[in-house]
């Protein structure tokens, strides 16, 4: 992943160099293929398409409005708050949730990374629930937790919790030995090991099941929402459905997409800040 | 079961310390589904009608509908609104509801909108037609499919021979017009639409068809919450037939538009082409009895509900 990244950064190094001493004509074609623009460019290919299957009708069906009226529900929905209110409440429960799962997934995913026997006792039953979809338990879990945050916020952080459990013990597991038997060379105790030696060392396998579980996490909210309830973008998403305001239910859709981007921008903008060795190959 | 008790007492315990501290109306927490048939609802709630009793009414709406049974027994609604089916499953499972008011019934045949829709070229035109054809419900196992299997049995065919391929009721008409579906079953608003369109066609109305006066829709809670509060239930219902004489004497009045729109969304344009049926007053148990052997002869119920005691006196 990292080296991925470190390719087209190197490739647009040498280009500025050798541009800047002889050749300036190829400079701005290359560069622009290298960057993040041109992904944007099939994005709005893909959008024009949309446009054009709508006014043009080769798609018929009363579902189906052209992009521009997604755009112009978008901006007033996110005016007038119809779309803002709810998504900013989905963003306040997706957040509760992954916080309580992550954290959760993290310390029980330390223990059993440090602990064999531990592992052997909790693993099998992790490795029961982890593949139940949630959608599939949102129902029967109405019976306990109601229909309202406490339900979406307890499914948010139970699909949180299981790729931070999962990639924080393999984490653990994967500590070079060397460094567990320096630190019992120089004695020090099973938790301070733990903190300050296992914890730094598992820092990036836990980065990246964090940024896994928050993917699962706005997915999981939108779901819960659209199942049980009335609050939050799952159930707009809906009621626009039903309303038969498919321009405003796409508006929500595109919203959602837009969220998701930014949240996985963030993640990795405070990744680099917090952890500057990562993604450095 | 002990569990589902202890939240119910938890939630009862809760909503009687509400009051107390200085509230003047009580709060009643509705589950609706944001069609039509709740529109006497919240012409009670716009015209003060529940506040007169005292009552300050919180509507969830719940899209699919599925939620409002469960979220009755967990205690997050204290009233739901369901349809007849669902409620006679639940009494069947022995989750102790009471239907406490009517909500939706087809009185008459004119008033019957929803409607079995086709593409006009398909030469579909009865039950027998469809076998071995595919036909869109919203969902299985259901009040509408249970009455669509109904009209294709009294039409000639055997139901045991059609698919039924769930598709939500937004989605139908495309899913006609794209041949996914040779027919669907379709409800108002998105049936008037359709029909509108001349690639379309109504070729039956099941639940007059089969069963005029049926009672689609009611108001229910959970037993222990109309024993525990028989007064606030009273104070409901009294409300809510102010509301459904209120609805049934201005079914024209342009006044309606606005209030079915603030719940369903639907904007007001596109409302002023539906026709709006009248609401009952009253719950006709003889209808749900009916719908109970039409559900025991589609295998839906084992056996017979006693229908007498899940009415609560006050809706009869």
């Amino acid at each position: 992943m990292g080296q991925s990244l470190a390719a087209p950064a190197v490739a647009r190094a040498t280009t500025a160099r050798s541009a800047g001493s002889q050749n300036p004509a190829p400079r701005p074609r290359r560069n622009w293929a290298h960057t993040r623009a041109s992904g944007f460019a099939l994005i709005l290919v893909l959008l024009a398409l949309w446009e054009a299957s709508s006014r043009l009708g080769w798609v018929q069906g009363q579902s189906w409005p052209p992009f521009s009226a997604v755009l112009v529900a978008a901006w007033r929905g996110t005016l007038g708050g119809e779309l803002s209110l709810p998504l900013l409440s989905t963003i306040g429960r997706m957040l509760a949730g992954y916080a309580i799962g992550c954290s959760l997934g993290v310390a029980l995913g330390l223990l059993l990374g440090a602990n064999r026997w531990i592992r052997w006792i909790v693993l099998p039953v992790v490795e029961m629930i982890r593949p139940i979809p949630i959608p599939a338990i949102v129902p029967p879990l109405i019976l306990f937790l109601g229909i309202d945050d406490a339900l979406k916020v307890f499914v948010v952080a139970l699909a949180s919790f299981f790729p931070a459990l999962i990639n924080t013990m393999a984490g653990v597991l994967g500590v070079d030995d060397v460094l567990l038997q320096t630190a019992r060379t120089f004695r020090v105790g099973w938790s301070r090991t733990v903190l300050r030696v296992v914890l730094p060392a598992t820092l990036p396998a836990i980065a990246s099941g964090l940024r896994v579980a928050i993917g699962l996490a706005l997915v999981v909210t939108v779901v819960a929402e659209m199942i049980a309830g009335s609050a939050g973008i799952g159930y707009y998403i809906v009621q626009m459905q039903y309303a038969l305001r498919p321009d405003a239910m796409y508006a929500a859709v595109l919203c959602l997409a837009v969220t998701g981007y930014v949240l996985n921008r963030l993640f990795l903008i405070g990744e680099a800040r917090l952890m500057p060795w990562m993604g450095r190959g | 079961m002990l569990n589902r008790r202890s939240l119910l007492q938890t939630g009862a315990a809760l909503a009687v310390a509400g009051p107390a501290r200085g509230a003047e109306l009580e709060r009643v927490r509705v589950s609706i589904i944001p069609i039509n048939d709740v529109t006497p609802l919240f012409v009670a709630i716009e015209r003060g009608f529940f506040r007169n009793e005292g009552l300050l009414v919180d509507t969830s709406p719940s899209a699919g509908g599925a939620t409002g049974i469960p979220g009755l027994v967990a205690g997050s609604y204290d009233i739901a609104y369901g349809n007849v089916v669902s409620t006679l499953l639940a009494a069947q499972q022995g989750i102790e509801l009471r239907v406490i008011a009517p909500g939706t019934k087809i009185q008459e045949a004119r008033n019957d909108h929803s409607a079995i829709v086709v593409r006009r070229e398909s030469g579909i035109r009865s039950g027998k037609d469809l076998e071995g054809k595919v036909v869109g419900v919203n969902t299985r196992n259901n009040v509408i499919w249970l009455y669509a299997r109904a009209w294709i049995k009294a039409t000639g065919g055997n139901p045991d021979r059609v698919t039924y391929k769930e598709i939500p009721h937004p989605q139908m008409e495309d899913a006609i017009r794209q041949k996914q579906v040779d027919a669907g079953y379709m409800v108002v608003p998105y049936v008037t639409l359709a029909t509108a369109k001349p690639e379309f066609e109504k070729i039956a109305h099941p639940y007059s068809a089969v069963q005029l006066g049926v009672d689609v829709g009611q108001y229910l809670a959970t037993a222990s919450f109309v024993q525990s509060k028989p007064e606030t239930v009273a104070k409901f219902v009294r409300a809510l037939r102010r509301g459904i004489e209120w609805y049934n004497a201005n079914l024209t009045n342009p006044d309606l538009l606005p209030i079915i729109s603030g719940f369903t969304k639907i904007e007001v344009p596109l409302l002023k082409t539906l026709t709006l049926p009248p609401a009952p007053l009253v719950v006709e148990p003889a209808q749900m009895e009916r719908t109970t052997q039409l559900m025991i002869e589609h295998r839906l119920l084992r056996k017979p509900v006693d229908v007498k005691a899940l009415v609560a006196p006050m809706a009869l």
